[in-house]
């Protein structure tokens, strides 16, 4: 016979302890075990039985995993976090005492530093690891870099976070690692691809943060303590794995004026000579390549922009050749789809996509982001407005050499033709004002590079022109699965059968209201814009009462007129719902037959069989087949959940369950869009 | 001077003598000092003291022992000394003490105090040799001292009782009282005359205490003076009189005219405390060398400027953390936080049309609690980048975020990302399971209220039926024509109907009210060859009649038979009913044995248990109670169909009895609590049951005594179950109005388990009051079964 155990003394009561139990081990405050736990990355855990795991009768407690606390003992942070404690002691002692001076020199003198590289480099072994992890990081960097100054958000962290992230910023652009972008209505989310890990972050647009309410900025301070430790030894390693000093120079003089990007100044670690990245200023001369592209397309460009486009493309794809991935079109629809890597999935050719352009960034758009993206894809010449900010920007808006103008303006007429050719050639530039297309380049919103940029080629510029509506933009991040909605296709590639058939019953009801109405002075739906869509809704509203109307109708009308065949086996069954639609077809038809019969027998002719209710009979006759086919499927499913155990069972409906909301989501899409469609349609 | 001092001192150490016997208060001795003011006066003038002594004899003793050692008076000095040598030996200090005189002056004390500490010096008598100077007069010449231990024994009470510290008591019986220091006896003092004493009594002696003094044995007299010290010293205050604690300073060094000058030396300053130390001088200028080198660095403190450069260069990451890096294994424990799921297309800031909201989202969006929101953000279309708002919750996303990562505890779930379908168990598809009922094809009306009990005739072609109306109806199943009819009873329902099985004749026994008809149709139903064979059969028993009458009564004669077989009247015969069994009971059931001459009939009422089974024989007419006492409820019964065997149901248990052997063959347990049917399989070893609680229990009868299967598909209590005849299918009847079909197929191999498969449910009886559908009989070859329903209907489902 074994011993017998005692309780309490091993699994769930032992591996776990509550959060008070763990403070009163590791002998700190509350506050201090709360950043311990930020920094060290420790979280509670959910003990497989909660109540083998709580000594108390409480029921919710957070529980740790003991084995994390234990750890937590060993932590140097422990005795800074003491000595913090002592020094506050002490300083509130001399405070007391009116000893002011004292107070300060103690603060100033004995406040421990905190390091958090130990713990950097506990948390994340490799530095695979910590770009695993850089998500959060990241976002929440950039969010502090876009916050105002404030007593709980000290100018010296938003400046370090700036820095940092301006950094990390620099390194996208000299490797190409930026993939993909999207414009949401939170901010831009931003995707880069270093070492093979992919980091998603999101940072928030240019405006002021609202940041009432209960946010506790300590929480977040200590995050962001530790997110720029994170981040200034990914920085270093990342600057310092291709060959560039960390940190780089930064031109204060620049920072100061706006310069965000060109504030800094990359040097190779070779020879310490400098390499401006980000400031060309406008005097450089160019590098002699770019510039003859440039003027090449200058020259092409004027009659039509398209062709440029084309040829650019052409281009590409031919230095591309060798190296440029092919598309794997799958053959077999039902057969699994491998994901395939985006066109610009690797940085030679991410790196090439806007190298031959330069960009002019109008005063209304956002400058950063714009120059971010642009710079990351290969544009080294964007100029921009000079109330975006002075240094750095690469040329004037009047300058000969720009391709691409980035506007976001309600609409941008071309220059008014001069009035004496002379004149015009002499004052073209100044007398220019800005509401004025100049010719040779081609205008674009914005979102034109961020589709292209999704898309990995370059998309239609006519689209995306000023003034016009744009296609929607999408994230690039959704895959779509069979049987997901996917906007990107037609209607009818994705729509199920039965869906079809319902859109076209509803069509063929509304072509029927439309002909039945032919006759009135007015027909619905072909009002004037404006109206039109009120009255659709409507009608979509209607619309399923109206063919519930008409069947019931119908058989009434059935009735009404062969009252005589009215059968007293059938009347009783009238109730019966399970059985009802299965008999209604067969016994209507045997009914109109008989009714066909008696009325030949009477001499008269009888107007059920017009064109319109043949329709609707076939219809219907369809739908009764699928009906049945489904209804068959479900006995069929049913016969089946039948001999499964309770457990699975109630597994497999909640599977079920999920999965039909699902489908009911992309349904209701689908119907929405079909409307939309319709809508579009008609008007 | 010091000569004289010395020579003072020698005398002084002589003195003793007279200070021994005169010694006597020595409490009084103790406490007063000597004063010195006394002393000092004996200092300053010789003659005066002198002249003092020879007049006062003594009063000024103390000056006189001070002049003593003027050479002078030695005559008198002498004679002073013979005195104390003879005079004082005898008298015993006690007896001094006692008898000291009143006036003795405190002076006089203070006087031998000052030569207090010399007594020791009195057993040196012989120390000394007593020569002539050179003067002529006497020289003592002292010898050595021997210090001795009784030498200075000076708190030793001299002459005193040296019994120690026991009681006087013991020296009662003796003339002395103890010993003295030199072992003589002390002798009891003598006691006063009887007179004396009276005396005594009467007038108090001066000092009286009334103690007797321990040493002595006499009675301890106090003086005034003893007492008044007493006194004192219990009020703490200072015993002796003339004494003053506090007396003025006396100011020797200070004061007008005392001044010292300081500092004593008049020595002139030595040079070298003016000039400066040539040694200092080089030590200093080593370290101006030194600072001068830069060897020793002056301290500055550190400047804010320096201090935030210095901070400004730890806050750049200035090394490699992972220069080293060292893959380690993930901890099972550890879950990493989960990533935010990348944005979807209702995100974007201008999303395809559809995933806009309508009103309606919208408002329901808005309405919604924000922790129920299934998105915290509504999409929104703005046509343009610069329309774009800020979004105002972002902070307070990224603030959750950050809650999120160290408050929400992490869990690792594994998602079951299957197709459902895979789930549920692989059955064989019903088309190769084929043939079994689908679709009601026929429905019989024509009872009115419910339809109780149905019967398929043996060779399938009719079906009877019985219902609350009192009528026993047949119908073609295949057309639903009612092809005979007879109605048995007004008031009471049609309880059982059963067909005999036996295809040569045309036999159906009906249980209306307390009786059994037994019934042959007349119609097209059966030809006349089999109607003639039937009546035959039917009045086979009435031979046997009258011998099972006489044996009736022979085993009870005051007991009414059990059952009565009789022909009913020439009317009911006319309509067909040929034969009726009446019983005091109301059967509710009757099963046919498979040779069609026997049956069964069972009425399940609490008051007669022992009749509630009856086993009838129809070719002799004879009735048989099996059971004497039953345990329960009786439900149902039936035969087996090839076996010997008879199974009975009771509410709750299934019991099987051997006939032959009239015994008890075996117990089953469905554990249902209200069994309301069973169906035996054809080959005998598997049996269902239809329960009240809604399940339907398979026994195999070979395995064991507890159901093999539980099914439980009907949401309403199961009234009857049926097996085929021939085809592996069963079927049972619930209130709530389905049938359900099952594929049921029992292999001979007992190893292999019986296969159940779920098929159909047959929907279409209505539910009226409670009750469905009453009960549903198989055809007896083909895969068709036919069901009476609550609501009058009979169906035929094919």
């Amino acid at each position: 016979m074994g011993k017998i155990k005692k309780k309490g003394t091993s699994g769930n009561a032992k591996n776990y302890i509550t959060r008070s139990q763990a403070v009163r081990k590791l002998q700190i405050s509350l506050q201090d075990f709360r950043r311990l736990c930020i920094f060290k990355g420790i979280y509670p855990r959910e003990p497989r039985s909660k109540k083998r795991a709580s000594k108390s009768s409480t029921p919710s407690t957070t529980f740790y995993y003991t084995k994390d606390i234990q750890y937590l003992l060993h932590e140097p942070l422990l005795n800074k976090f003491r000595d913090q404690k002592a020094l506050a002691k002490k300083i509130s002692k001399a405070l007391g005492r009116n000893e002011v001076s004292d107070a300060a020199r103690l603060e100033r003198n004995l406040t421990p530093r905190i390091r958090l590289d130990h713990i950097i480099k506990e948390r994340y072994p490799t530095f695979v690891d910590a770009l695993r992890d850089l998500d959060d990081a990241l976002s929440m960097l950039f969010l502090f870099a876009n916050l105002p100054s404030t007593s709980e958000v000290p100018a010296k962290t938003i400046a370090k976070c700036q820095r940092l992230t301006l950094e990390f910023e620099h390194y996208l652009i000299r490797t190409h690692t930026l993939r993909k972008s999207f414009l949401s209505i939170k901010g831009i989310y931003y995707q880069a691809t270093i070492q093979g890990q992919d980091i998603l972050w999101l940072v928030p647009y240019k405006f002021v943060q609202r940041t009432a309410g209960d946010i506790d900025f300590r929480i977040m301070g200590t995050f962001v303590d530790f997110y720029t430790t994170l981040l200034g030894f990914i920085n270093f390693r990342l600057y310092t794995g291709i060959g560039l000093v960390y940190p780089p120079r930064l031109d204060a003089q620049s920072e100061e004026q706006g310069a965000e990007l060109a504030a800094f100044h990359l040097e190779g670690q070779a020879d310490g000579k400098e390499e401006v990245i980000a400031g060309e200023i406008m005097d450089t001369d160019t590098n002699a390549k770019a510039q003859a592209e440039a003027d090449k397309m200058l020259a092409l460009s004027g009659p039509d922009t398209e062709d440029v486009e084309r040829e650019v493309i052409q281009k590409a794809e031919e230095t591309n050749a060798s190296t440029a991935l092919d598309q794997f079109a799958s053959l077999d629809p039902s057969a699994d789809a491998l994901l395939q890597p985006s066109s610009t999935a690797d940085a030679e050719s991410a790196g090439q996509l806007f190298e031959a352009f330069t960009f002019f960034l109008s005063r209304e758009t956002p400058r950063h982001p714009l120059e971010f993206i642009l710079k990351s894809f290969g544009c080294k010449r964007v100029g921009w407005d000079t109330s975006l900010g002075e240094p750095g920007a690469y040329c004037p808006e009047d300058d000969k050499r720009i391709t691409h103008q980035v506007v976001d303006r309600p609409d941008i007429p071309l220059p008014s033709p001069p009035l004496t050719d002379g004149e015009a050639d002499e004052d073209a530039a100044p007398t220019r004002t800005s509401n004025h297309r100049v010719p040779g380049r081609i205008y674009v919103q914005p979102q034109w590079i961020w589709d292209t940029i999704n898309a990995g080629q370059l998309q239609r510029p006519d689209l995306y022109a000023p003034g016009a509506t744009l296609p929607p933009h999408l994230s690039p991040w959704v895959k779509p699965k069979k049987g997901d909605y996917d906007p990107t296709l037609s209607l009818a590639d994705q729509a199920t059968a039965g869906e079809e058939e319902e859109a076209s019953d509803d069509e063929a009801e509304a072509d029927e209201a439309l002909e039945a109405a032919g006759d009135g002075e007015e027909v619905e739906g072909v009002r004037g814009d404006d109206e039109a869509r009120e009255v659709e809704e409507e009608l979509e509203a209607d619309e399923g009462m109206d063919v519930e109307l008409a069947a019931s109708d119908d058989s009434e009308d059935d009735e009404d007129a062969a009252p005589g065949a009215a059968d007293d086996d059938w009347d009783g069954l009238s109730d019966d719902e399970g059985e009802a639609p299965e008999t209604d077809h067969a016994t209507r038809e045997a009914r109109e037959h008989q009714l066909e019969l008696e009325a030949e027998a009477k001499g008269q002719i009888i107007k059920t069989s017009d064109e319109g209710e043949k329709k609707k009979q076939a219809r219907q006759a369809k739908k009764d087949v699928r009906t049945r086919a489904e209804r068959e499927a479900e006995e069929d499913v049913e016969r089946r959940k039948m001999m499964m155990s309770r457990r699975k069972r109630k597994m497999f409906e909640k599977m079920v369950y999920s999965n039909a909301r699902k489908d009911e989501e992309t349904e209701k899409l689908r119907g929405k869009r079909r409307k939309i469609e319709k809508g579009g349609a008609k008007a | 001077m010091a000569q004289q001092r010395a020579g003072q001192k020698r005398k002084v150490v002589e003195v003793p003598r007279p200070e021994a016997d005169e010694s006597e208060d020595e409490i009084v001795e103790g406490l007063i000092n000597g004063e010195l003011s006394d002393e000092g006066e004996s200092e300053e003038g010789d003659s005066d003291s002198v002249e003092g002594f020879d007049e006062e004899d003594e009063d000024d003793d103390d000056l006189a022992s001070d002049e003593i050692p003027s050479s002078d008076d030695e005559e008198d000095v002498r004679q002073q000394l013979r005195d104390l040598k003879t005079g004082g030996r005898e008298i015993t200090p006690d007896t001094k003490l006692m008898g000291s005189e009143t006036g003795k002056e405190v002076s006089l004390l203070s006087h031998e105090t000052a030569v207090r500490p010399l007594p020791r010096d009195r057993s040196d008598q012989q120390n000394y040799t007593i020569s002539t100077d050179a003067n002529g007069n006497p020289r003592f010449i002292y010898g050595e001292i021997d210090p001795v231990y009784d030498s200075d024994d000076s708190d030793a009470p001299a002459g005193g009782n040296t019994i120690g510290d026991i009681p006087l008591s013991y020296y009662e019986a003796y003339p002395h009282i103890g010993y003295d220091i030199n072992g003589r006896k002390i002798a009891r003092p003598a006691k006063g005359e009887a007179l004396d004493s009276l005396l005594d009594s009467i007038d108090i002696p001066e000092g009286w205490t009334g103690l007797t003094d321990p040493a002595t044995g006499q009675p301890l007299k106090l003086s005034k003076q003893e007492l008044e010290v007493l006194r004192k010293i219990t009020r703490s205050e200072v015993p002796g009189d003339g004494y003053d604690p506090y007396p003025d300073m006396v100011e020797w060094f200070t004061g007008k005219g005392m001044e010292e000058v300081m500092p004593l030396s008049a020595a002139p300053e030595p040079k070298r405390r003016f000039v400066p130390s040539a040694h200092e001088h080089k030590r200093v200028m080593k370290m101006v060398k030194a600072i001068k080198e830069g060897r020793i660095k002056p301290y500055q403190p550190i400047s804010e400027e320096d201090r935030e450069k210095a901070e400004a260069l730890l806050e750049y990451a200035s090394y490699d953390v992972w220069a080293n890096e060292q893959a380690q294994a993930d901890h099972p424990m550890n879950i990493p936080a989960p990533k935010l799921p990348p944005p979807g297309y209702e995100e974007s800031y201008h999303p395809p049309p559809e995933y806009l909201p309508d009103k309606n989202e919208r408002k329901a969006w808005e309405e919604q609690d924000e922790e129920d929101r299934d998105r915290d953000f509504l999409p929104s279309d703005h046509g343009a980048l610069r329309k774009v708002p800020g979004y105002a919750q972002f902070v307070k996303d990224k603030f959750e975020r950050c809650l999120d990562l160290y408050l929400a505890p992490r869990v690792r779930r594994s998602k079951l990302n299957i197709d459902p379908e895979s789930l549920l168990p692989k059955l064989p598809d019903p088309a190769e399971l084929k043939p079994f009922p689908t679709t009601c094809t026929t429905i019989c009306r024509g009872h009115e209220g419910r339809v109780r009990t149905l019967s398929f005739d043996p060779t399938g072609r009719w079906v009877a039926s019985g219902g609350d109306d009192g009528n026993v109806r047949v119908w073609d199943p295949s057309t639903g024509r009612q092809v005979w009819q007879i109605r048995l009873s007004r008031e009471e329902a049609v309880n059982a109907v059963a067909w005999r099985p036996s295809e040569d004749t045309c036999i159906i026994a009906a249980c209306c009210g307390e009786t059994v008809h037994f019934l042959i149709p007349k119609n097209e139903l059966c030809a006349p060859d089999t109607e003639a064979r039937s009546q035959e059969v039917l009045s086979a028993g009435f031979g046997y009649a009258t011998s099972a009458t006489t044996s009736k009564t022979a085993s009870g004669q005051d007991k009414p038979a059990a059952s009565t077989w009789s022909r009913p009247s020439a009317q009911m015969q006319d309509r067909g009913c040929l034969l009726t069994l009446s019983l005091h009971t109301t059967p509710k059931i009757l099963t046919w044995h498979r040779r069609a001459d026997y049956f069964t009939t069972i009425s399940p009422s609490t008051n007669a248990t022992s009749t509630a089974i009856a086993i009838h024989t129809l070719s002799k007419h004879l009735t048989q109670h099996p059971f004497k006492r039953l345990k329960g409820l009786a439900q149902t019964a039936c035969f087996h169909p090839t076996k010997p065997q008879f199974i009975v149901a009771t509410r709750q248990r299934i019991r099987i009895y051997d006939l032959q052997q009239q015994k008890l063959e075996k117990e089953l347990l469905p554990g249902a609590r209200w069994i309301s049917d069973i169906s035996l399989h054809p080959s005998g070893t598997h049996l269902l049951i239809s329960t009240y609680d809604k399940r339907l229990l398979w026994h195999d009868l070979e395995l064991g005594n507890t159901p093999y299967k539980t099914l439980r598909y009907h949401s309403r209590a199961i009234r009857s179950v049926a097996f085929h005849e021939r085809l592996p299918l069963f079927a049972d009847a619930s209130d709530d109005g389905t049938l359900q079909v099952f594929h049921g197929k029992v292999v001979r191999d007992s190893l292999e388990n019986a296969t159940v498969v779920p098929l159909k449910v047959l929907r279409g009886h209505r539910v009226t009051g409670v009750l469905g559908v009453l009960g549903v009989v198989w055809h007896p070859r083909e895969a068709w079964c036919v069901s009476a329903g609550a609501d009058g209907g009979v169906r035929v489902w094919t």
